[in-house]
Formats: C-alpha cells, sequence, structure tokens
C-alpha cells in the first residue's frame, strides 16, 4: 500500500514545552486514520506540521512523497482547519473558485465541488454570513477542488448538525473509495469508531495506541466499573488489572482489564459499596484510560 | 501558479476595498479635504501655490492609501485564520503581496484624480496634462516601496494595532516631509528629520517633472526603501503566527 502521509519521529517544542515527541504514524491511499487525544496533546500541532504551517524541530514528515514546506506538496492537500474565518466581502462562489485556480483546477471543478458539498444555492452567498456548519462545508468544497491525495480535517464536524454530519462523512467516504488517505483529528470518540480503518491515540506529544476501533477496544481495559465507596483511589489503584480510577463527589470510576478483582476487594473492604455497576468500556472510556493511566499501558 | 491565480488575488482585494469601502473613505477624503482647504485659502494669494500644492498633498494621498490598506488587510486575514488558508494553499507569498499592492493602486488614482478636480476647480490649476500625468506616474511607481512595510506590519499586529501603528508612521512622516505645510516653514529641526525619510524623497522625485532639478538621489533612497522594505515584509510575513 503507498503511503500518502509517513510522519517519523517528528518532535517540536514551544520554548520548553515539548508538544511532539517522536511522532511516527502514516496513512495509506484510501485510509482513513483518526488522531484521537485530549487537549494538549499535540494534535494541533502535529496537524500544522502535516500542512505545512510549522517545520518540526527534527524529523521527516512526507505527503505523497514530497515535504510539506514545499508550495507544490501542499496542492495535493485538501485541508479543513479550525478557526477560519471567511473575508466577510467574498461570496461562496468566489471563494471556490479562488481555490480552484490556487491548486490549479478549472472553473468546472470549482462548480463540482460545490455541488458535491450542497453549496450550490448559497453560491452568491457573502461566506462569512453562512452558519457554522455550511463554513465547515465550505472548507470541504475548496480542500476537494484539487482531488487531493490525502484529506487533513481538523475537528470538522464541529458546530455540525447530525445531518450535515452524515453527509460530511458520506462525501468523505465516498473520497476515501476513490484512494483519498483522510487524516481527522476529533473529540467525538464514537464517531471516528464508526468511521476509521485506523486510530490513533496521542498524549503528552507521544502516541501512546494504534490499531484498528475493534484492536483498541480488545487489548487495553475492557470493563468499566462505577460505585459509591469511600475506598481511596490508591486503595483501588493497586488492584491487579486497574488501569485508571478516577472520583468524584464519592462516586468511582474504574476502568480495568477484568472486573471481578476489582468488585470483589471494594466489597471486602467497603462493604458499604453501593450503586455498583459493571459494564464494557466503550471506546470512549478506553481513550479516557489511555490517556490518565498512559503509564501502564505504554509499558 | 497561474495567470488567472494571480487575477483571482487581484480581484479578491479589489471586491475587498469595493465592497466595504469605509476602511478607505478617510484615507480618501483626507487629503482631498486637505488639499481643497489649502488651495481655497492661499490658492488665491498669486503664483501658482495651489497647483504646486497637488504634488505634497498627492503625495500625502497615495501614502495614505497604499500605507493603510494592505497592511490592514494583511493583518484583517491574519486574524481571520483566512492567511493560513492561503499558505496551507500553496500560493506564493509574492502573489499574495503583489495582490494587495496592485489593488491599492486604482484607489490611489482615484485620491490623484480627486485632488486634481479640486486643483481645476479651486487651485487655479496651471500645469499642462502631461506634466500631471508625469506626477502621477512617479507617485504611483514611487509610493509602492511603502507597501512593503505596510505588509510587514499587518504580518505582525492586529488589525486594529496595525491601523494605529501605520497611521502613526504616516502622520508624523507627512508633516516632517513637507507634505501638510511647506517644507521651507518647518523648524530646522524637523526639516532635517524630514530630510533623511523616503516620504520626503518621494515627493521631492514627484515635483521633478514639473520643477526640473536632480533626480538620481531621490530615486536611489527609494529603491534602497523598496530593497529593504521587501527584506523585511519576507522576514515578517515568513514568521507571522497565523
Amino acid at each position: 500500500m503507498t503511503h500518502v502521509l509517513a510522519v517519523h519521529d517528528v518532535r517540536h517544542a514551544y520554548g520548553d514545552n515539548l508538544a511532539l515527541a517522536g511522532v511516527t504514524l502514516s496513512v495509506d491511499a484510501g485510509e482513513f486514520v483518526a488522531l484521537l487525544g485530549p487537549n494538549g496533546a499535540g494534535k494541533t500541532t502535529l496537524v500544522r506540521s502535516i500542512i505545512g504551517l510549522i517545520q518540526p524541530a527534527t524529523g521527516s514528515i512526507e505527503v505523497a512523497g514530497g515535504s510539506p514546506s514545499q508550495a507544490a506538496v501542499r496542492r495535493r492537500l485538501g485541508v479543513v482547519q479550525q478557526d477560519v474565518g471567511f473575508p466577510s466581502t467574498l461570496t461562496v462562489r468566489e471563494i471556490v473558485e479562488g481555490a480552484a485556480a490556487r491548486a490549479g483546477a478549472d472553473r468546472g471543478r470549482a462548480e463540482e465541488a460545490m455541488a458535491e458539498m450542497g453549496l450550490r444555492d448559497l453560491a452568491e452567498r457573502r461566506a462569512s454570513n453562512l452558519s457554522g456548519g455550511q463554513q465547515q462545508r465550505l472548507q470541504l468544497a475548496m480542500g476537494l477542488v484539487a482531488d487531493p491525495l490525502l484529506l487533513v480535517l481538523d475537528e470538522p464536524t464541529a458546530g455540525l448538525d447530525a445531518a450535515s454530519r452524515k453527509a460530511f462523512w458520506a462525501t468523505l467516504d465516498e473520497r476515501r473509495q476513490r484512494g483519498t488517505g483522510v487524516l481527522l483529528t476529533t473529540h467525538i470518540v464514537e464517531e471516528a469508531a464508526a468511521l476509521a480503518d485506523r486510530i490513533v491515540v496521542l498524549h503528552r506529544g507521544q502516541v501512546v495506541a494504534e490499531g484498528t476501533p475493534a484492536e483498541l477496544k480488545r487489548t487495553l481495559p475492557g470493563r468499566r466499573v462505577t460505585a459509591r465507596t469511600s475506598l481511596p483511589a490508591e486503595v483501588l489503584r493497586a488492584v491487579d488489572g486497574v488501569v485508571s480510577v478516577t472520583t468524584h463527589d464519592g462516586e468511582v470510576d474504574i476502568t480495568a482489564t477484568e472486573a471481578e478483582p476489582v468488585v470483589r476487594t471494594m466489597l471486602d473492604l467497603d462493604p458499604a459499596t453501593s450503586d455498583l455497576v459493571v459494564a464494557t468500556a466503550s471506546l470512549d472510556d478506553v481513550l479516557i484510560a489511555l490517556t490518565d493511566g498512559e503509564k501502564e499501558l505504554v509499558a | 501558479m497561474t495567470a488567472r491565480a494571480m487575477w483571482l488575488e487581484i480581484r479578491d482585494e479589489l471586491l475587498g476595498i469595493l465592497r466595504e469601502p469605509t476602511a478607505l473613505f478617510f484615507s480618501v477624503l483626507m487629503p482631498v479635504g486637505f488639499y481643497t482647504f489649502f488651495a481655497a485659502v492661499f490658492g488665491n494669494q498669486g503664483g501658482d501655490i495651489g497647483t504646486e500644492a497637488i504634488v505634497p498633498f498627492g503625495t500625502f494621498g497615495v501614502l495614505a492609501v497604499v500605507l493603510m490598506n494592505p497592511g490592514i488587510g494583511m493583518a484583517d486575514a491574519r486574524q481571520r485564520g483566512w492567511l493560513r488558508v492561503k499558505r496551507v494553499s500553496g500560493i506564493p507569498l509574492w502573489m499574495t503581496v503583489t495582490a494587495k499592492v496592485i489593488a491599492s493602486i486604482p484607489y490611489a488614482l482615484a485620491v490623484l484624480a480627486a485632488i486634481t478636480t479640486s486643483a481645476v476647480f479651486v487651485g487655479g490649476m496651471q500645469f499642462e496634462p502631461a506634466e500631471v500625468a508625469a506626477v502621477y506616474a512617479v507617485l504611483i511607481l514611487g509610493v509602492l516601496p511603502f507597501a512593503f512595510f505596510s505588509l510587514a506590519i499587518g504580518s505582525r499586529a492586529g488589525t486594529n494595532a496595525s491601523a494605529a501603528i501605520l497611521n502613526a508612521i504616516l502622520m508624523p512622516s507627512a508633516i516632517a516631509s513637507g507634505l501638510w505645510f511647506p517644507y521651507e516653514m518647518l523648524p530646522d529641526i524637523v526639516a532635517r528629520i524630514g530630510s533623511i525619510l523616503p516620504t520626503y524623497h518621494l515627493a521631492q522625485l514627484a515635483m521633478v517633472p514639473v520643477d526640473g532639478g536632480a533626480w538620481l538621489g531621490h530615486l536611489l533612497v527609494l529603491a534602497a526603501t523598496a530593497a529593504l522594505g521587501a527584506i523585511v515584509a519576507t522576514m515578517a510575513y515568513r514568521t507571522a503566527r497565523l
């Protein structure tokens, strides 16, 4: 399989703050990779490095075989960024036409991209007057005019309603089937699990887990136990198989490879334990466990 | 990158000013208003004061447009995140800069046309049309180096801060260069400072088509200004926080 994105041992720091601590990942042609991680994990720095806005201190990034620091390589990327405000003076059509011209595509491609993203009826509207969801679709239309080899999407569905999200993902799926690689950052874990071929979990600038959604759920703590107990968190952390423990208002939330040792310990040491619930850990739980209890998992 | 991409960049910049002209309103109105006031007060005192004043006021007019517009536009695009989109798109820096500068030229010409109209009706215009055309050609070409400094400030400061900084550069430079008051009337220290400013040399170069005189020194100062401005603007843009 051909890599459309290859990131190798990338490190970057802002002063003393290490944002990326040796990240290696790849995206193949036609592959959909979701990049997950909490705020401050390094996702935005990694995305900015991939799209050529940041030159990482060390390591290498190749997009379709070239460095994203080269303008010609960046033209083979489709990008949806966070926090982009469109000029208040330009219409949707003018913006997509401009994107097509910069990508070396003709006006016909601009019309096609607008139609693909359902923007034809909005073509003469000022882009800054569009809703948040419409603006995200406009960004994706701009990204699609170049028929990119790689789409990099930074939280693209923030602010979209359910119907718009569904349409957005359908477009991406169609592109993926045509061979476009997709790298997505999102906070919506279940959405990533439903769409992605592979998930990469980033935490404190490092890849702490990688695999298909099913692999991640299988290899990582599969049970979640919640209860009301007076036991201190340190006691629970010492139980075999416990990966993470969080407490809030007397309620304890535990992620573990197995539930029985945890339940047994709680009932033995605190017979007053109540509201005991045992559930299968969701991917969301897995992510929280990974990013709160990364020492255990990385080891 | 194609000629079409370049044209669309220029078109976008022109539309930006046409559809929201208020940003340039004072840049156009102020020099024309100042000139008209000056010509109305002093134009009837004999000689060609009203006519010659179109050079300094015209210099101030084109400076106001070319200093303010590209930089404020750059700052606005940067704050919106639009400049980030442009950079990721792979568009070369020179295209972004050139489009912003070229888009300012029609507005600089509009200022000069308004001043000329005022000169005809109020200032007792005595220049030949060819002389006026030559003065304006010098002003339009000579003002371009100042756009680089405007873009450099817009690459680093916010929209409001850019407007404040650019005004803080424009107004004292205009006064010290003799663009608002005759240079000969300025206090010695101000005149000395003015004589080293590129704005002064632009005004002096623009006088050459009507007054004759040496031009090479003024041209060299503007060329050096252009070279320095290009370096400063490139460094500012490349290190800008997008």
